[in-house]
């Protein structure tokens, strides 16, 4: 055994270098593979210990939560039995894995409730002192941990944060900016969107969508005056004033979105004739026809699309000019045009080209 | 006898399925939960509810199948309400054209739940009655 | 010939496969260092994602799936109802019977009550004709799917008459037999709606072996290890590629390669590109390739985005007829693709896509297995001439073997800390040592596949796709 020791350390010391390097590497890797290998078995005992963890508390949460709900006096004092409840909750928030369950928890019930047991657990969430670590989360230096902040201290609709979430309105991080914007909409619904006034960044849809999502949970809204933002130089506010206009139907704003008919932006143009089409304005259909022919393909599409709903008989000549149009869309809306308007006539092949199959359409499919 | 009327809920959120059962078992109703609508069809077989509280988004059997099966394959005239987090006006047409009787969209308040589940039981019953 | 001159050529030789070796290690770890920066990034920035309001949206935008079948007779029915329970509002299913010769269609039929419909398809992309028709169900609860039957045409051909006929801006290609876990839609279109700088034009996902796994009415209950050695070897050898390798390139904007099981698109540009090429078995990464080409030439800022969560679980070939077959087919979908698109070989007009990516993709996926191949009979030759210094050979190959070991669990740490998939214990130890095992139970196949995927591609013009014989999802199938 030893002198097979021996031997090998005898080959190594007489090893070219760079066998003495391979070999070298080599044990350094299997070193490195052995550590790597308790390491992973170590995050794996971690991991699974937070599952049980996390299956245990979560249910003791949920009933606990309940039982809190349901142990009220009726008054806005606190019960007996609710304090117990709380006093254990403050507690267990002392540990930041808890802390999430807990948290988890009330999300989940709060989400799907409105009315008052909604505010019960807002209440809640500031009786056990769960504020507390997340507004100690907007003075970190992480943006990440900055955005998780004003998110939760959104999802509760704290109004008391305001100031300091405010303080971050210039931060550097896009996502740090969008939870401050949704908070401001959550809490202070449409007078939070004054934000749209100075925005210079693009909203994305994905922005556009959770805002306007935030918006519709909330009943018997007094709108603001959208005008000042379909007249914004960005064009994400344009785009997001216009679906607001479509969503609240903001008739008034009709003059300036016929304005829009115009913009340099394409899908903001597109956006306007969808908006106007859902209003029915035929104002702007005529003058959409004016100037047909220097539209885009894809603008066409949609105004064609728009006198599906808003067709008469003086239309007619029009349809026909576009019956062979190169188009499959704009064939299609066409016909259908025709068919409302001219009941027998339209079944006439003759105006309808070979290169297309087609068929009757029956009342169980959308149109294509 | 037991005259107390029985509901089975589907729904996948435990704790407000576990809300629902405690306000609803409070006011003296049966509460039969499902997880999702397979389970939901299997409790209406075997117990026939007076009332089915369903959420239209559930994995595989969605609620709107579970509508579906029920009127068209059991032929029950049992109200259903639906609840949904999707807001969207053709998903309510939706559970209203296969059969749905009533609709309440999430968040919702569990007080109107009750209120209008007190409602359609009583307009039911006038209904058995005259007929 | 002079014995220095021979001793010289076999030095060079050497060397060349040495200075590939360590190449070949360098830009594996220049990847992983990136897609770990990469994979921290994203699972920071996703921490407090709220999806679920936009699942509720009236304006997200509008999807098709569209899921080619060709005989699935065996899952069909249970797979289509997997797809109508995503949780997005705004999509519909597209099944496209590919001419299959079982009764697939019939039994759709039944079970979601559709009927034939008339329907005007758009014929923007040429495909084979209809058979039967399309098809709608009578019962709203099912008003999402739409089912087309037509002559058979293969799978290529089948996506593009999906494409022909969806209403919507987005499409997602999937393979039937996917499960896609229910928030998939709604993770997969995020890029689309978020990125203001540029367009995205199609996104890829991960993809998850299902084997062993047990799926019940369409969710994935629990995740499993199975006890097959190949099915364990393609699990790491899917990590290592989509946590390690995808994640980098999707940062460097230099994605080659979308999965052919789970993609979105951006439908206007794919048909706009002549959507799915019929004439190759490569379809998947071609047409990326061709549509990435296509922005480049039309020169707009474009992105193709990478999910890295997982949200399509799939099975993978148990035994080594079919994996072999199956790799066979992805080696001559790469050289065909490579072959159509060498222009943009290192050509600076097409930017990362020509200096990088194809480089990339030609020498390392390409090129690679064959480099391997030839240092081994290399080294044979060698052996037969004893002109092997056995102290390097033994010494590197350690090293070399040692290296693979390394990455492969680096890759476990990384899923672990990341999506932590495996959860059951014991689980850690198997795939350690499945590591181990790796190099010595799939890669030899691998290689062989690739092979004879080159002698196929050059020699053998008739060969086609191949089986895949369906286990059935339901069981927990070993």
């Amino acid at each position: 055994m030893v002198n097979l020791f021996y031997y090998i350390v005898e080959y190594f010391k007489y090893s070219p270098k760079i066998i003495q390097l391979l070999w070298a590497s080599s044990v350094v890797f299997t070193l490195i593979i052995i550590g790597l290998s308790i390491y992973l078995n170590h995050i794996r005992i971690r991991l699974r210990a937070k599952e049980r963890i996390k299956a245990v508390y979560q249910k003791k949460y949920e009933s606990d939560l309940i039982e809190y709900l349901y142990s009220g006096n009726g008054v806005d004092e606190i019960s007996k039995e609710q304090q117990i409840i709380i006093d254990y909750l403050s507690n267990c928030a002392k540990s930041s894995l808890k802390r999430k369950i807990i948290i988890s928890t009330l999300l989940k019930l709060k989400d799907e409730i409105s009315g008052e047991i909604a505010d019960a657990i807002q209440k809640l969430y500031c009786q056990t002192g769960l504020v507390n670590y997340a507004s100690y989360k907007l003075k970190s230096k992480k943006w990440d941990v900055i955005a998780k902040g004003i998110k939760e201290l959104a999802q509760f609709e704290i109004k008391d944060a305001l100031n300091d979430v405010i303080e971050h309105i210039d931060h550097p991080k896009r996502e740090v900016r969008k939870e401050i914007q949704m908070y401001l909409v959550k809490l202070f619904r449409f007078e939070g969107l004054e934000f749209l006034n100075i925005l210079t960044n693009q909203l994305s849809e994905w922005d556009q969508i959770q805002l306007l999502e935030i918006l519709q949970k909330f009943e018997n809204q007094h709108i603001p005056d959208i005008t000042k933002w379909l007249e914004s130089s960005n064009n994400s506010v344009v785009s997001f004033s216009l679906k607001l206009a479509k969503i609240y139907n903001q008739y008034e704003a009709k003059d300036h979105i016929i304005n829009l008919l115009n913009h340099s932006n394409q899908e903001i143009r597109i956006e306007s004739i969808n908006v106007l089409s859902h209003f029915g304005d035929i104002d702007s259909l005529i003058i959409l026809k004016s100037d047909f022919n220097q539209r885009s393909i894809e603008e066409q599409v949609i105004i064609f699309k728009m006198m599906e709903d808003i067709n008469e008989v003086s239309d007619i000549p029009f349809l026909l000019e576009h019956i062979n149009n190169m188009n499959f869309d704009i064939k299609v809306s066409v016909t259908k045009i025709l068919k409302k308007l001219k009941n027998s006539e339209a079944n006439d092949s003759r105006f309808i080209t070979t290169d297309i199959e087609y068929s009757e359409k029956t009342s169980l499919i959308k149109a294509s | 006898m037991n005259t107390s009327k029985k509901i089975v809920l589907a729904e996948d959120n435990s704790i407000l399925a576990l809300l629902l059962k405690y306000k609803l078992e409070k006011e003296g109703y049966t509460l039969l939960m499902a997880k999702d609508g397979k389970e939901a069809i299997e409790l209406i077989e075997l117990h026939n509810p007076e009332i089915i509280l369903t959420d239209i988004m559930m994995p595989f059997v969605s609620g709107l199948e579970v509508i579906s099966y029920v009127r068209n394959k059991l032929n029950l005239t049992t109200p259903i309400i639906v609840f949904s987090s999707s807001g969207q006006e053709e998903m309510v047409l939706n559970a209203f054209n296969i059969g749905a009787t009533d609709f309440m969209s999430k968040p919702f308040s569990p007080n109107e739940l009750i209120i209008r589940i007190k409602r359609l039981l009583f307009n039911k019953t006038i209904f058995d009655k005259t007929w | 010939m002079n014995l220095n001159t021979s001793g010289l050529i076999i030095d060079l030789i050497q060397y060349f496969f040495i200075a590939f070796t360590f190449s070949a290690i360098l830009s594996y770890l220049i990847l992983a260092i990136i897609s770990i920066f990469e994979n921290r990034h994203y699972m920071k920035k996703n921490s407090f994602v709220n999806y679920k309001d936009i699942l509720s949206s009236t304006i997200s935008p509008s999807i098709s799936i569209i899921a080619p079948a060709y005989n699935e007779t065996l899952n069909i029915v249970e797979n289509v109802r997997s797809l109508l329970s995503n949780h997005y509002v705004n999509y519909d299913v597209i099944i496209v019977n590919d001419g299959s010769k079982d009764d697939s269609l019939e039994k759709l039929i039944k079970a979601y009550d559709l009927v034939k419909i008339d329907y005007v398809i758009n014929n923007q992309i040429p495909t084979k004709p209809l058979r039967e028709g399309v098809f709608k169900s009578t019962n709203p609860a099912f008003e999402k799917l739409i089912v087309v039957d037509k002559e058979n045409g293969g799978k290529a051909d089948a996506l593009n008459t999906g494409l022909n006929i969806s209403p919507n801006k987005y499409v997602a290609c999937i393979d039937v037999d996917c499960l896609l876990l229910e928030e998939s839609l709604l993770k997969m279109i995020k890029p689309f709606l978020e990125t203001t700088d540029s367009k995205v034009i199609a996104a890829g996902g991960v993809i998850r072996i299902a084997n062993s796994c047990i799926i019940k009415d369409g969710k994935l209950l629990d995740v499993n290890l199975p006890t097959n050695m190949l099915v364990r070897g393609q699990i790491l050898e899917y990590l290592r590629a989509f946590l390690l390798g995808r994640m980098a390139w999707s940062k460097l904007n230099g994605l080659l390669v979308i999965s052919g099981a789970f993609g979105l698109f951006d439908k206007k540009i794919a048909i706009e590109v002549g959507g799915y090429d019929t004439k190759t078995v490569g379809e998947d990464m071609e047409i990326i390739v061709r549509m990435r080409r296509h922005m480049e030439e039309q020169k707009i800022k474009y992105k193709v985005a990478y999910i890295p969560d997982p949200l399509c679980w799939t099975e993978a070939p148990d035994n080594y007829k079919i994996f072999i077959s199956q790799r066979n087919r992805w080696t001559r979908g790469t050289i065909e693709t490579l072959k159509k698109h060498k222009k943009i070989g290192f050509n600076p007009k097409y930017k990362s896509l020509g200096i990088i990516s194809y480089p990339y993709w030609l020498i390392y996926e390409r090129l690679a297995p064959i480099i391997e191949v030839t240092g081994v009979l290399y080294f044979i030759f060698l052996i037969v001439n004893n002109a092997v210094k056995w102290d390097y050979a033994f010494a590197f190959l350690v090293l070399a073997y040692l290296f693979t070991v390394l990455f492969s669990i680096i890759t476990i740490i990384t899923e672990e800390l990341t999506y932590h998939q495996y959860k059951k214990k014991g689980i850690g130890l198997q795939l350690i040592t499945t590591a181990f095992l790796e190099p010595f139970i799939n890669h030899p196949f691998i290689l062989y596949a690739n092979i004879k995927g080159n002698f196929d591609y050059y020699f053998n013009k008739d060969i086609k796709w191949g089986e895949m014989v369906r286990k059935g999802m339901n069981k927990a199938s070993d």
